[in-house]
């Protein structure tokens, strides 16, 4: 949504904004009050959030090595704050340029999908009750983004290759 | 148990150094091209390129192979010095605490973000004393003359210092497939001078399947 905000303001010399396009500004003003909160609170929270997903993670996937657990741990506080800065932003290209085809890799290399999926669960979980669901709509757009990534496609390659 | 804080280093978790939009930082009023910590960069125009190939033919015809392969060892032992450098600064941990899957991890994007094309490791000969490096979407490969062999010596030059201070030992590299001519990417064989050397004669008859069975075989 970002870069379409972006995208209006390219259009200044040439005509007026329409209504539709007005709305999709107000839309994105009046939901950055929740979106700071949505922010704040992860950003206040992250360390509670994350030793509670951990916690359990351990328990959980006990036959794990704890390097394992520890780097998909770090992965995660890694992505959340990305999407975080994503959901204040509104902008799922910043994610997905910044974030994705790294961790996407990285999650190939080490072959960590059983951990990361009990970690996305749970980490899910948590933010549902910390955020509930009136700061969670900004947050899942980009956290599902990021486990549709991880879990859904084999490992990207055609855009990363370079050109 | 984890503890979640002891993770964070400094409260950072360094993720991709090399992101394209985060690393490449531009400013036009002063024509600059940087790198996220202030480093310069330097943007090789495509009729630059084409120049230093097409100089160094009519300089020195055959001996352009060598000069393009030296440069490459010089930009490589620099490259690699940098490289190292940024990793450390950046994921503060010594390179010796880095492991190799990270390391490869974090050249693969440095490479993209650069502009060289995807460049991935392939072990398979590792026990036998052989990387291959495999590079798709060269531009150097590219914007060369076309010849009958592989053209790629200043990356064959760079792929070698590169990776002989990265092991500690003298590594030759040797290019058996390329873009050039038409094949899927640019395969690069690396290895000690005196076990690698025996593919340069083998480069124009053989295929790279074939040169590494030889190889493998002396």
């Amino acid at each position: 949504m970002h870069s379409q905000i972006e995208t209006i303001f390219d259009e200044a010399e040439n005509r007026y904004l329409r209504t539709e396009e007005l709305n999709v500004l107000s839309q994105y003003v009046d939901s950055l009050p929740e979106r700071m909160e949505t922010y704040r609170m992860i950003r206040d929270r992250e360390l509670d959030i994350m030793q509670k997903v951990a916690d359990q993670l351990q328990v959980e996937m006990a036959q794990e090595t704890v390097e394992a657990l520890e780097r998909s741990i770090k992965n995660a506080l890694l992505a959340l704050r990305y999407c975080a800065i994503g959901a204040l932003l509104n902008d799922e290209k910043f994610v997905q340029d910044r974030l994705l085809s790294w961790l996407e890799q990285r999650m190939h290399v080490y072959s960590t999908e059983a951990i990361d999926t009990a970690l996305y669960q749970l980490l899910n979980q948590e933010l549902r009750q910390v955020l509930g669901i009136r700061y969670m709509r900004y947050l899942s757009p980009m956290l599902t983004l990021v486990e549709t990534a991880l879990f859904k496609h084999p490992p990207m390659t055609a855009s990363a290759n370079g050109r | 148990m984890i503890s979640v804080a002891d993770l964070l280093v400094d409260d950072r978790i360094p993720g991709n150094y090399f992101a394209t939009d985060a690393y490449v930082r531009g400013d036009l009023e002063m024509g600059l091209l940087e790198n996220r910590q202030g480093g310069r960069l330097l943007a090789l125009p495509e009729t630059l390129l084409q120049g230093i190939y097409s100089g160094l033919d009519k300089e020195t015809g055959q001996a352009a192979r060598l000069v393009l392969f030296n440069c490459g060892r010089w930009w490589g032992k620099n490259f690699y010095a940098r490289f190292c450098e940024d990793l450390t600064d950046y994921y503060r941990t010594p390179l010796a605490d880095m492991d190799m899957v990270e390391f490869m991890h974090c050249l693969k994007q440095c490479w993209i973000t650069h502009g060289w094309g995807k460049i991935d490791l392939d072990q398979t000969y590792q026990h036998r004393g052989f990387l291959v490096i495999n590079i798709w979407n060269s531009p150097f490969a590219r914007l060369a003359l076309p010849q009958s062999q592989p053209v790629c010596f200043l990356e064959a030059g760079i792929l070698s210092s590169f990776f002989s201070q990265l092991t500690g030992r003298d590594l030759h590299c040797i290019q058996t497939t390329c873009e050039s001519m038409g094949a899927d990417c640019n395969r690069f064989i690396l290895g000690l001078a005196k076990r690698v050397e025996p593919a340069e004669t083998m480069v124009t008859n053989l295929d790279h399947d074939a040169i590494m069975q030889q190889l493998c075989h002396h």
